[in-house]
């Protein structure tokens, strides 16, 4: 089968490594990461991407994304049945799915997580460029003390700067969950430095790209996937199924 | 008369110096601190909720309004204390159990404050437990849930149970928020409101309790 799959940045060397091995002609679309927190305009930065995929006859448009603090709802495609792994978001999904997630989640309160692709493409400090020309809004609240000061005035701008990254004080531990991609012993390294530096506790946990495999293999057993059927739309009822369509 | 435009602008263009210096001269010069709060600061406030509906104000900038109001409350609060004067309404704020974000709920604190209401924030991460004994001890009228992750939001529904198990569900009245929140999850937990923004939750706390008044 010919599938399209549009996929977030952060799942770069975990969707190279299962398309590579897809026995289906898959082709992917990698889009820029920290759409997320672009709130609403995230749904229309990807349904642009399917829209235009959509019209070229493929078998099914994978989705190598999550609820994505509801980015992902809304999404349709009129012609192309869509697929999308029932999770809450990429941490979920690289640890095999919610229930995994949640038990780790609930154990582990203030915990800050980390991917091979979250160290490879946004480290704190550095910053996210916008992803879209058409970006009206800067993704998040990630300036620099220089920048917010430059803008607001020297007080203010701490202040801000303050505001934005006490939430770091919140948090207790790093996790960096492992994917076993070629990147993965750098990654940890540096996760591990990053807590480090901010005192908090190192945890290691062992991610799987299981459910990336199955979307690009058309594994998609129900209780894992949402198959979205040709004019149908995505949903988040965050109920058991945490997806829907309708 | 309590309507100091110094006050006003300062609020506006978020500076905390200058709140707290009109503040001090108003007061100084007489005025009534509650009629200060709602003849120059509610409309600053209103005003800086307009902007930010029309994409002029973003977060940032609600912050500094919000801390410029906090400002001058410093100097209001302690005279309403000393004249026995109570603020009508007590809210109750937090963001949920597993959830550590506040910026929002940080916004949201000081714009009712800034309403002239009594605010407790009960910080980030507050089990339902910890919001029952709160409506226990302090008798909220408002109970303010924030949570901004998807993973977090069950936690609004379980506060809710936790509120109604205890006895106190129905003394209070509920709003919830937060970026993934949305009005219809509200109407599935049993919320009695929703709010998409800050502004809109000072609306909300002002309706519901004319609503509800005895």
């Amino acid at each position: 089968m010919r599938f399209k799959a549009i996929f977030c940045q952060v799942f770069t060397r975990e969707m190279e490594s299962v398309i590579s091995r897809s026995p289906h002609s898959v082709e992917a679309e990698n889009v820029p990461m920290g759409l997320h927190d672009l709130g609403a305009e995230m749904h229309s930065h990807l349904q642009e991407r399917i829209n235009q995929a959509d019209v070229c006859g493929y078998d099914a448009i994978l989705l190598g994304y999550a609820v994505c603090g509801r980015g992902t709802e809304g999404l349709r495609a009129g012609k192309t049945q869509l697929v999308l792994p029932r999770v809450h978001d990429c941490i979920g999904l690289l640890m095999g799915g919610p229930s995994a997630y949640q038990s780790y989640f609930e154990n582990h309160p203030g915990v800050y997580f980390r991917s091979p692709g979250w160290i490879e493409h946004q480290t704190p400090g550095t910053r996210l460029e916008p992803a879209f020309a058409s970006q009206k809004r800067p993704l998040g609240e990630r300036r620099t003390q220089e920048e917010l000061v430059a803008q607001y005035g020297e007080e203010n701008g701490k202040f801000l700067f303050e505001q934005f990254n006490a939430y770091r004080r919140h948090y207790s531990g790093l996790t960096y969950i492992s994917t076993g991609v070629a990147s993965d012993d750098v990654s940890r390294d540096k996760a591990r430095a990053e807590a480090e530096k901010e005192g908090w506790v190192f945890d290691e946990v062992k991610g799987t790209l299981s459910l990336l495999e199955r979307l690009v293999n058309g594994e998609w057993d129900a209780k894992s996937f949402l198959v979205v059927p040709p004019g149908a739309t995505i949903r988040a009822t965050l109920g058991e199924g945490i997806v829907d369509a309708e | 008369m309590a309507q100091s435009k110094e006050l006003y602008d300062a609020i506006l263009n978020g500076d905390a110096k200058k709140a707290y210096a009109a503040t001090q001269v108003a007061l100084e010069a007489g005025a009534d601190p509650m009629q200060l709060i709602a003849e120059s600061m509610v409309p600053a406030m209103d005003e800086v909720g307009n902007l930010f509906e029309c994409e002029e104000y973003f977060v940032p900038e609600l912050l500094l309004a919000g801390r410029a109001m906090k400002s001058a409350m410093e100097l209001i609060k302690p005279m309403l204390a000393a004249s026995g004067q109570k603020m009508a309404v007590r809210v109750l704020i937090g963001t949920v159990k597993g959830d550590l974000h506040d910026i929002g709920k940080n916004i949201v604190a000081s714009m009712l404050e800034g309403s002239g209401f009594e605010v407790i924030d009960l910080g980030a991460d507050v089990a339902p437990e910890v919001f029952v004994a709160a409506v226990k001890e302090r008798n909220p009228q408002v109970v303010c849930l924030s949570a901004l992750l998807t993973m977090t939001m069950p936690a609004m529904k379980t506060t809710i149970d936790a509120l109604n198990t205890a006895g106190v569900r129905t003394q209070v009245k509920v709003l919830i928020g937060g970026a993934p929140v949305t009005s219809q999850y509200a109407k599935e937990i049993g919320a009695d409101g929703y709010s998409e923004n800050a502004s809109g939750a000072v609306s909300l706390v002002k309706n519901l309790l004319t609503l509800g008044a005895a």
